[in-house]
């Protein structure tokens, strides 16, 4: 299949037309999964200064007292919207819930231990630590299972 | 919320009915007496209901589940000690099943933990993540246990042969040289070299107590019970200085 990427200046959300011989039920599978994906950029703020950074650039948005934060590999943001309001905004087959106040980029996940008190927890980029509730372990292998993810370095 | 309260409150209801039963069923049977006392009813259903809600520790993680699991083991304990003492036990008999409850508890924590590890071992295989080490590193453990059978089984069948070979009055290599020296020192090099490959390792200084069990019995007499102790317990520590000193020393990346 040939992938073609052409950019167009001044276009908000990307639009993915595939051309095809003819309809079939695969092809329907594959408009019906890209459909779902959300690619769109998550506003987020520092200091006074407003931003849209692309989802992949997260590493994970936690509740914090405040407010909603979101962290990157180089940097915490604030962000205006709350953690359900985000989960439907963000992709996903990448991004699920760990916590009641904690969601995690899985793409950004470099190890996971067990405690022996039974605490989970995630390693996000080899610094990053957060810890994964146990009544969220069912929804995330189901985030996973659906996502149908290659295992990192096997093609 | 409403919902959890109503099936943890049905649980220790269902518990405690059970336990009333079995006092008045069993309890007459096991005693020989015609009728449980009332104070033997009322710890029956009360053990009965603490046991209702024995799973209600799990559904939290971390200090809480701690907390909660001390809570819980400390009632039942007090329950349990004191309708064995109810019922006649006395001294060492009450230690001995408040040991076997000790174990009971220990047995059903450890797989609940097992089991919560299989499901971190799954999760990082679909994260694509190496599945990391195995439940309480026991295949990490396994070379180390070829190395406690020679110590703990070969060595003390050696040196008893030897003692018995040259028909000493006082066998001083089995009876001395092995329990006070050779073990200790085996045991707690050995544990020393697993923690710093491996880690904490918990199966090693168990795998070393049950290895030397059956010598205790075979060579010598339940005297010699304290030999097991004396590998053990060397090798936990060692085990767990072998861990220190990993953490506090990382790995050179090469």
């Amino acid at each position: 299949m040939e992938v073609e990427i052409r950019t167009e200046p001044g276009r908000q959300e990307p639009k993915i037309v595939i051309l095809a011989g003819e309809e079939s039920e695969e092809l329907r599978r594959l408009a019906d999964s890209l459909s779902r994906l959300a690619l769109g950029p998550i506003p987020v703020g520092r200091g006074e200064e407003k931003l849209l950074l692309p989802q992949g650039d997260f590493l994970r948005f936690y509740a914090d007292g405040k407010g909603v934060s979101a962290q990157t590999a180089g940097e915490s943001y604030t962000v205006p919207l709350r953690l359900y309001e985000l989960e439907e905004r963000l992709d996903a087959a990448r991004f699920v819930r760990i916590s009641n106040g904690e969601i995690v980029n899985l793409e950004r996940v470099t190890a996971v231990d067990l405690s022996l008190s039974g605490t989970i927890c995630m390693t996000l980029d080899g610094t990053v630590k957060a810890y994964v509730s146990r009544r969220y372990m069912k929804k995330i292998k189901e985030t996973l299972h659906l996502g149908g993810r290659n295992p990192r370095g096997k093609v | 919320m409403e919902k959890f309260r109503w099936t943890w409150a049905v649980r220790v209801l269902v518990g405690g009915v059970l336990g009333f039963l079995f006092s008045i069923v069993l309890v007459s049977y096991i005693v020989g007496t015609r009728g449980p006392s009332p104070a033997t009813c009322l710890l029956c259903t009360a053990l009965g209901a603490v046991i209702g809600a024995a799973t209600l520790p799990f559904a939290d993680d971390g200090r809480a589940l701690l907390l909660r699991s001390a809570v819980h083991f400390g009632v039942t304990a007090t329950l349990f000690v004191l309708l064995a003492a109810q019922l006649g036990a006395r001294g060492g008999e009450l230690l001995a099943w408040l040991a076997i409850l000790a174990l009971v508890y220990a047995v059903i924590w450890l797989g609940r933990w097992v089991g919560w590890y299989v499901e971190v071992m799954q999760l990082r295989s679909l994260l694509g993540l190496s599945p990391g080490p195995s439940p309480l590193k026991w295949r990490e453990t396994l070379p180390y246990l070829a190395f406690a059978l020679l110590l703990c089984d070969g060595l003390p069948l050696l040196l008893r042969w030897a003692d018995h070979a040259v028909s000493a009055d006082v066998p001083v290599l089995s009876g001395l040289l092995l329990p006070y020296i050779l073990l200790p020192v085996a045991g707690f090099s050995s544990g020393l070299s697993l923690g710093k490959r491996q880690g904490v390792c918990p199966l090693y200084p168990v795998g070393c107590f049950l290895c030397y069990l059956p010598m205790v019995f075979l060579l010598f007499n339940s005297s010699a019970m304290f030999h097991c102790f004396m590998v053990a317990v060397p090798a936990l520590a060692g085990n767990v200085l072998g861990w220190l000193y990993r953490r506090a020393v990382p790995k050179e990346k090469t």
